[in-house]
């Protein structure tokens, strides 16, 4: 398929090339692969490996500490490239949000700590924000952390946490002040929540496997913190002040999730056209003529148009520090429209294949739980439509 | 040492290809275009080189449309040190291996590697003539090259009909890559970072006062004929049966 996009510069289709090549080895086993994500619940370590060697844990990290600072538009081609080939890794997503943030906001200790050994691929980091009462809306997390001399106690419970048994630290959103506390001393709900790398074996952290769907590669856990120490050095930002910081990862998280929506979605669509062009039911012509399983296959390739322009443009706005308003309208839209666009993709693709659809060797059922995810995390559809409506729009808020 | 290498812009060998109906070429809408695969062998080889020898430099070639800086900012990229196009319409091999001597006239390196072949014309020319334009002495098809520890001689190793045949020269020489020679590195983000900031330097041919007029003419370019498909068969019985009485040929 021809992959140019409005604006697509020659140094995108280089990292489009850079992920082919870093990806031909593992397509030849792409079988293999999908099982250990199956069975083993995580991605081969050759993989990180092979990510590593082609420098794309480094796109967010500055030339100092090790990275390329390539930005968010590379970041997005290399997780659109991946997918497109049918292939990604949930700690890659994880660890690039992270590195973002840790450059964005951390102090110069924390960066001298982690973000040169997240360019070389020496660590993994998870995320952990949500919490079982706290969810879309992330201001009612009552995990605390408390400071007590040179270090941080941390105690708490989060939810839905991926990969954190493959990381080496998570990145962990905890109050630093009660909600009690900030509502009686006036503050706004954003307020007195602060960011922290925490070891994801240190004493007191505790897993709990949760029974998920839909995350290949990576199993969810709840993660039990229980006075866990973190030192100092690991807030990243200002105590207090981490409201801000975690709100400057959403955007691009939904930028990277909307570039690999538009790449499963184009691995999909290759696979149901194959599969077109060469299946014979009836007479000599294959499935593909029928305009029932050909338009839909049409309308997809139409709409990866949209929705890579959209995304692009989004990942444009952030890297050229366009406003976080209007980089977050773009963000938001492509994330909305990418993700539907997945799913109908994964729909279709089945449906073009048959009963073949739903045979694990075929490898598009998968896909069918995967994409799904995305209408629901890491934000949902219908809150999209909400921020649309409110701030876009400038219409009342329903909630 | 100073290396020296050709990068050619060619289509995609995993693009289709059709041909114009007036025969005069190929159609280049909508084609991936990619460094000539044995060309993207001798970049690795001279990079390797480079690693092993300090102080190395390793130069690229290309001749052609400006389009064609897309392919030497891969070979950037890979790791080679600064480009050079030279802009010119489509040139015949003997006006290539001319505007090359000039440029090492000019550059001076102590060896050129070069694809054997580009896989758009498949001429398998330029090497050999460059070689004799210079008066210097030649190792083609190379599977193994292999450098004397003073850098003053190459030994290489070529890919002829019934084996291998190892030659040894003193340099400068030219050396076209094999297949076999090596599994070239793809460029990962620092080095396509890193090749933002190399010189690729853009020279008219018209400067370089070569006489280029071609010496060969595309008369008329037409497909292959089409094959027609394969028949399966259920059993070796029936395999054994068809090429006796069908294809005759046992």
């Amino acid at each position: 398929m021809h992959t140019y996009t409005f604006g697509q510069s020659d140094e995108q289709a280089m990292i489009r090339d850079t992920c082919a090549r870093m990806l031909r080895p593992f397509e030849s086993r792409h079988q293999e692969f999908e099982r250990s994500l199956a069975q083993e619940g995580r991605v081969p370590e050759e993989f990180w490996q092979a990510m590593t060697e082609a420098g794309l844990l480094g796109a967010f990290i500055p030339e100092a500490y090790g990275g390329t600072a390539m930005g968010l538009t590379a970041g997005a081609t290399a997780c659109d490239a991946m997918a497109s080939k049918g292939f990604g890794h949930p700690l890659y997503l994880l660890t690039s949000m992270d590195a973002l943030c840790i450059a964005n906001a951390g102090s110069d200790a924390v960066k001298d700590k982690f973000l040169p050994k997240i360019a070389t691929g020496e660590i993994k980091m998870a995320f952990a924000i949500t919490e079982a009462n706290a969810g879309t809306n992330s201001f009612r997390m009552t995990t605390r952390a408390k400071r007590a001399g040179d270090h941080f106690v941390l105690d708490g419970e989060k939810t839905f946490i991926t990969g954190i048994d493959q990381s080496d630290y998570v990145m962990v959103i905890a109050r630093t002040r009660s909600r009690d506390e900030i509502k009686s001393a006036g503050l706004p709900k954003t307020a007195c929540l602060s960011v922290f790398v925490v070891d994801s074996h240190a004493p007191g952290v505790e897993l709990t496997p949760l029974p998920m769907r839909a995350i290949e590669g990576a199993r969810q856990f709840t993660v039990h913190f229980d006075a866990v120490k973190v030192p100092l050095e690991n807030l990243v930002g200002e105590e207090h002040a981490g409201g801000a910081v975690m709100f400057s990862t959403l955007n691009p998280e939904r930028i990277l999730i909307a570039a690999g929506a538009c790449g499963q979605t184009e691995y999909l669509l290759d696979r149901a056209i194959d599969y077109a062009g060469q299946r014979v039911v009836f007479g000599e012509k294959p499935i593909g003529a029928y305009q029932a399983i050909q338009h839909p296959l049409a309308d997809l390739r139409i709409r990866i148009e949209a929705a890579r322009g959209l995304t692009y443009k989004a990942a444009a706005a952030y890297d050229a520090k366009v406003d976080a308003a209007e980089t977050g309208m773009y963000a938001n839209m492509a994330k909305y429209l990418s993700t539907d666009l997945a799913i109908d993709a994964a729909d279709r693709a089945i449906q073009t294949h048959g009963g073949a659809g739903f045979s694990e060797d075929i490898g598009v059922i998968g896909y069918w739980e995967r994409t799904r995810l995305m209408r629901t995390a890491p934000i949902s559809k219908e809150m999209i439509l909400n921020y649309v409506g409110e701030h876009i729009l400038g219409l009342p808020r329903s909630y | 040492m100073k290396i020296l290498v050709t990068v050619k812009r060619v289509p995609d060998p995993e693009t289709s290809i059709k041909v114009k109906p007036d025969g005069t070429g190929i159609v280049t809408d909508n084609i991936k275009w990619v460094v000539n695969p044995f060309d993207e062998i001798g970049v690795e080889e001279a990079l390797r080189i480079k690693e092993k020898v300090a102080g190395s430099e390793v130069v690229l070639v290309s001749i052609g449309d400006k389009v064609a800086q897309e392919q030497l900012r891969t070979g950037l990229a890979m790791g080679a040190d600064r480009a050079i196009l030279v802009l010119a319409d489509d040139l015949d091999p003997l006006g290539v291996a001319r505007v090359l001597a000039k440029l090492v006239d000019d550059e001076k390196p102590d060896l050129i590697i070069m694809g054997k072949q580009a896989i758009d014309d498949d001429s398998n020319a330029v090497g050999q003539m460059l070689a004799e334009l210079l008066g210097w002495p030649q190792g083609t098809f190379a599977s193994q090259i292999e450098l004397s520890d003073d850098q003053k001689s190459a030994s290489v190793t070529r890919e002829v009909d019934g084996g291998l045949e190892t030659l040894s020269f003193p340099l400068p020489g030219v050396i076209t890559a094999d297949l076999r020679l090596n599994e070239p590195r793809y460029a990962s983000l620092p080095g396509i970072m890193k090749a933002r900031k190399k010189e690729l330097k853009e020279i008219p041919v018209a400067d370089l006062g070569v006489d280029v007029t071609p010496r060969v003419t595309i008369t008329k370019m037409e497909p292959p004929p089409s094959r027609e498909a394969g028949k399966i068969v259920a059993s070796v019985e029936e395999l054994v049966n068809l090429l006796h009485t069908e294809a005759k040929v046992i």
